[in-house]
């Protein structure tokens, strides 16, 4: 067991960062080498458990690598582990971790949350002393979330620019696979490593990155939005902007984002998990239960009663619901409409602004206990900041910016599709002057 | 609908079409037959997979489209169609819903009546279940996923059929169109209907028959149903058809609930690139240029057109003989001796050469029918030349001496004899019988007739 493994494991008896740790992971030799990779549980890797973070999945070790692990094995990264995550991305604490699952803490206070969905990937970025990126995944903001939580720089592509190949899918028209990083020069290097056509993912983008975007004077966009957001966050990131040199800032705003963002991507992210979900019903792979004297309906109903948590069966019922015939038009549709809507306010917006910014998180990491009083419904309104970009599929990323209290705070950052390399130098903008 | 008919069938009828590999990933659709082999982790649906687009597929199913004037839409986009069925991989099917690929579009029957197609859409087969003993009895079921993933069309018709045997007709027809197209396999792929059946004197009541495999099937189920709801108090329902009877599968309320939303996993493909496609000749089409040009039997010429192979021997041979003759010996000859050893054209491997000699030979009157009969038994088993065939065993048809033989035969036979002049046609055939029978078939049957009837 190599001292890196060894720190994991130091490191996941305190937090709970890992549902594996890869005992005989060995660095290999390329443009990765040298460099630790973590792997969120929802990407496949061959012959490892790869759960999602559920408990119905447990036992399923799969058959092949997913398309970016192959290429991060090509390019001499270590597979350390599979990281921590709220069951499929359900979440925006890390708390619904899959029956059986711990949950992990925050790197700055135990007693806190690291956010999620990816929160063991970011707690590990945040507490490894060694060079280390971690793989993560984002649908609605589960890289952005935690990332700001746990003080790490978060970064999630273009829709499309990684293949997703091997990835156990959440909401595929939404998902996309990125990365969490202490720097922005290890994002990169990762990023060109990662990203580039798959044949095996229908989605993915055939054009090429453009890391020399070559942004003389950036001009930014700040989102004028401040309800529910923690005044101390604002003036942090406004601050932020304001020590930038060389840039021009004006306010803008995003209402029809705003104002329908959060139905709408609960609307299409359910409907599509719901569906993806089906085919977790105790045969083939995963958890298997006694079929005996019961059929098919029977048996896989037990199966799903018992191994989703609650999290899970409440998006299946809200995602079935909203497809269902008679209401099919009145949400699953209307919701894909307004996307679209929502597409066209950002692209309207980055015909004059290089990149939009706001805050990333209304708050900063909250305690455990002040989650458990939450409803539903309000922690789906921690998605507010970051169901936007997310919903347009354009890159975005969360950048580490003060603090309030020692917990973190993170100011997020968009471009338009395909601009990755312009929000690499952004980045690298805010974190020169920081 | 406003229907007047006695009877009203609609067909939505699966197609699988003829591709090398599945729907959605590289797994081959023929070869090892052991179950479970011809799979892979994306047509088991594990998690993390997806699926990307066979473009054969497409340009299969485009090709049917545009052979049955069926508008193509501009782009291909698909479906889940959700519903939980242990064939299922994913518990989903990957399917089209509101944007078929082809809408519209028509088969001819015979008589020229036309069926119209609804649509005509793309979609993904589920694995094949199958119960150990019987299903009613078996205690468990087992699953085949070597077929999940394989490509169909399914094609709806209006219901625009008003017996059984149009039905019938209609698969049959369109067998014979998708032969052509080459985008099927007779021998290897599926193809299974579902019919939808109603009766004026059940005011229309539709029921639906499910998974009908074949044509002849597909007419005795529809022909029980009829007869069923003539004696019945019918509802609307999904019946099945085991071979002898239908039976209640599920009372319809309401339709099913499927949930449909789009694949997000696939991108939206143009489909312009697989419109230029040439359709050939079909068989409607061959059927007439026959009549035409060969003046044939109406009935001969939609017989052999139906058969692309058969049709395009006919067309070569016809180069050579008679087209009359080879209508003749083709469609009734051939196809008896093919059907008697339940062989198609194809398997036989017949060769032409053989074939136009065998005609030729029948043509110049050097041997007779019976003789010819005879050869093209054996020609249908294994190749050799007729015409030395026929020099060796000396089978050339004997004019010379036939006489003496009537003769004689007439000599031995008295008694019937006696009967053929008190009218019996019968004692005629019997006299002709034995004289074919001294000259070991070689005589012609006419040609000793009427010397017969001329001797006595």
């Amino acid at each position: 067991m190599n001292n890196i493994i060894k720190k994991c494991k130091v490191i996941d008896k305190e937090y709970n960062y890992f549902t594996v740790i890869c005992d005989d992971a060995k660095p290999g030799r390329g443009k990765l080498s040298g460099l630790a990779i973590s792997v969120k549980d929802c990407i496949c890797v061959k012959d490892v458990e790869s759960t999602a973070g559920s408990k119905i999945l447990k036992g399923y070790r799969p058959l092949f690598d997913a398309t970016v692990i192959e290429k991060i094995r090509k390019e001499g990264g270590m597979i350390i582990g599979k990281t921590s995550q709220d069951a499929f991305g359900f979440g925006s604490f890390n708390t619904n971790v899959g029956l059986g699952f711990k949950v992990p803490k925050n790197p700055f206070d135990k007693e806190r949350t690291t956010g999620g969905s990816s929160g063991g990937g970011a707690g590990l970025t945040q507490k490894a002393d060694f060079p280390h990126v971690a793989l993560t995944e984002s649908t609605g903001g589960s890289i952005e979330n935690p990332a700001a939580f746990c003080g790490v720089i978060g970064f999630c592509p273009t829709y499309g620019r990684v293949s997703r190949y091997g990835l156990i899918s959440y909401a595929d028209s939404l998902d996309k696979i990125g990365l969490m990083s202490k720097t922005v020069k290890d994002l990169r290097t990762v990023l060109e490593v990662i990203s580039g056509y798959d044949d095996k993912d229908a989605t993915s983008l055939k054009e090429k990155i453009n890391f020399e975007s070559k942004t003389k004077k950036f001009k930014i966009g700040l989102i004028k939005f401040d309800q529910g957001v923690d005044p101390e966050i604002k003036t942090a990131v406004e601050g932020a902007v304001k020590k930038l040199k060389n840039v021009e800032v004006a306010e803008v705003s995003l209402p029809i984002t705003f104002k329908y963002g959060i139905p709408t991507y609960y609307i299409i992210s359910t409907s599509e998990a719901s569906s993806n979900l089906a085919r977790l019903c105790g045969l083939r792979y995963g958890i298997e239960g006694n079929p005996k004297n019961k059929s098919f309906n029977e048996y896989f109903s037990e199966i799903r009663s018992q191994n989703f948590n609650e999290e899970s069966k409440r998006r299946i019922i809200l995602g079935t619901f909203a497809r269902m015939a008679g209401y099919r038009d009145a949400y699953y549709i209307k919701a894909t409409k307004v996307r679209t809507k929502i597409i066209d306010e950002y692209k309207n917006l980055f015909k004059t602004f290089d990149v939009i910014v706001s805050p990333t998180m209304p708050v900063v990491a909250p305690k455990f206990s002040e989650i458990n009083k939450m409803s539903a419904l309000q922690q789906y309104l921690m998605d507010v900041l970051t169901v936007g970009p997310n919903l347009a599929g354009i890159p975005h990323a969360s950048i580490p910016v003060g603090n309030k209290e020692g917990l973190p705070i993170g100011l997020m950052a968009c471009t338009d599709h395909l601009q990755e390399g312009k929000l690499l130098e952004f980045l690298q903008l805010v974190e020169d002057s920081s | 609908m406003k229907f007047t008919s006695e009877v009203v069938i609609g067909l939505e009828i699966h197609v699988q079409l003829d591709t090398k590999t599945k729907l959605f990933c590289s797994c081959r659709t023929q070869g090892e037959d052991n179950p479970n082999t011809r799979t892979c982790p994306i047509c088991l649906g594990h998690p993390g997979t997806r699926p990307t687009l066979n473009k054969k597929a497409l340009e299969f199913a485009a090709r049917f489209c545009l052979a049955v004037g069926s508008k193509i839409a501009p782009e291909l986009i698909f479906s889940r169609k959700s519903y939980f069925y242990p064939d299922m991989s994913k518990n989903f099917q990957i399917t089209q819903f509101e944007e078929p690929l082809g809408v519209g579009g028509k088969v001819q029957l015979k008589e020229g009546k036309n069926i119209n197609l609804i649509r005509v859409h793309m979609e993904e087969d589920p694995a094949a279940i199958s119960y150990p003993g019987e299903m009613s009895k078996s205690s468990y079921s087992l699953i085949d996923y070597n077929r999940s993933g394989n490509p169909l069309i399914e094609i709806v018709t209006a219901p625009e059929m008003t017996s059984p045997e149009e039905a019938r007709d209609f698969l049959n027809r369109l067998i014979s169109i998708l032969t052509y197209l080459k985008i099927f396999d007779v021998n290897r792929c599926i193809i299974k209907a579902d019919a939808n059946i109603s009766i004026k004197e059940r005011d229309y009541t539709r029921v639906e028959i499910k998974n009908i495999t074949g044509f002849k099937e597909l007419e005795k189920a529809l022909n029980y149903e009829i007869s069923r709801q003539k004696k019945e108090k019918v509802v609307q329902e999904t019946r099945g058809w085991d071979g002898k009877i239908t039976r209640s599968l599920r009372i319809k309320e309401t339709e099913a609930d499927y949930g449909y939303i789009i694949e997000p996993d696939l991108t939206i493909i143009k489909t312009k690139e697989f419109l230029n496609q040439k359709i050939p000749e079909l068989a409607h089409q061959k059927a007439a240029k026959y009549i035409q040009a060969y003046s044939i039997d109406p009935v001969d010429a939609e017989v052999m057109a139906m058969e692309l192979e058969l049709a395009e021997l006919f067309e070569n041979v016809v180069q050579k003989v008679d087209p009359k003759l080879a209508a003749k010996w083709l469609r009734k000859e051939l196809l008896r001796v093919l059907n008697y050893n339940k062989k198609s054209l194809k398997e036989v491997k017949l060769d032409e050469k053989y074939l136009v000699e065998l005609l030729e030979l029948v043509e110049r009157g050097t041997i007779n029918d019976l003789t010819a009969q005879k050869i093209m038994e054996e020609l249908v088993k294994n190749q050799f030349s007729p015409k030395d065939y026929v020099q060796r065993n000396k089978l050339e048809q004997i004019s010379d001496g036939l006489e003496e033989v009537c003769r004689k035969v007439i000599s031995e036979n008295k008694k019937a004899v006696d009967d053929y002049k008190l009218g019996s046609e019968k004692s005629l055939n019997f006299l002709v019988g034995q004289v074919m029978r001294q000259t070991k078939g070689r005589a012609s049957p006419q040609a000793v007739s009427e010397i017969m009837k001329k001797l006595i």
